[in-house]
């Protein structure tokens, strides 16, 4: 019960909008079918949800360098669970994508985590997490 | 020249060369010439894109890896000699 509370008021601040509220909901239930076996193994997958939700700025900038990128309409849908294959790119404009986001935010992607972005949520969660290192 | 049973390169190796090339145009003081080898990258890899014969997609990435060669050199000696202002189009 504790730990849930706590996970809730860690979120809050986050995010405001209701799709961000759906991820961590998510995120809740999945911790919950975990909390059972051992409350170490609890504290663990706790940390990895507040780790991997990313700020709705971060991607919302990702969001328009990927319209730009690939040419789309201001009013296309390009959200968090976008994957960039299903909004027309191909391997070519993943790769200009992750070098445009490169340029942006100041960040360098190493080839291995350049391969597994696959959506505009992981991109926005890897830059998350390189800024953070670079100013670590 | 054609060398027997040339190695085809998988596309993860095309796709690190790619990500190098680019790289390497950035990394370019001048900004004609970095923006040159972008484009000339980009253009070249999209004409490719679709090739499915093994001895021209060898060949079309062995010159890629010369090309990266020579724009590795290339960016070292432009830098020597890099203007002291940064050109109007560099934003």
């Amino acid at each position: 019960m504790a730990s849930s509370t706590g996970l809730s008021l860690k979120f809050s601040p986050l995010s405001t909008s209701f799709k961000q509220n759906k991820v961590l909901l998510r995120g809740i239930c999945n911790v919950n079918s975990v909390s059972l076996p051992s409350r170490g193994m609890r504290l663990g997958s706790l940390r990895l949800r507040v780790s991997c939700a990313a700020k709705p700025e971060t991607v919302d900038k990702v969001c328009s360098i990927v319209r730009k990128q690939l040419a789309l309409p201001k009013d296309s849908p390009v959200t968090g669970e976008s994957k960039f294959s299903a909004l027309g790119a191909d391997s070519l404009d993943t790769v200009e994508i992750v070098m445009g986001l490169e340029e942006e935010f100041g960040i360098s992607v190493e080839e291995e985590s350049a391969q597994h972005i696959l959506t505009v949520q992981d991109a926005a969660d890897l830059i998350e997490k390189l800024v953070e290192q670079k100013s670590a | 020249m054609a060398v027997p049973g040339a190695v085809v390169p998988m596309r993860i190796e095309v796709l690190h060369l790619y990500r190098t090339l680019l790289r390497v145009g950035r990394q370019f003081s001048d900004y004609n010439i970095g923006e040159y080898s972008k484009r000339r990258t980009m253009d070249a890899f999209r004409d490719n894109k679709n090739l499915t014969d093994t001895r021209l997609l060898s060949a079309a990435f062995s010159d890629g890896k010369a090309q990266l060669e020579v724009a590795k050199k290339q960016a070292i000696v432009y830098s020597l000699y890099a203007p002291k202002v940064k050109s109007i189009l560099d934003f």
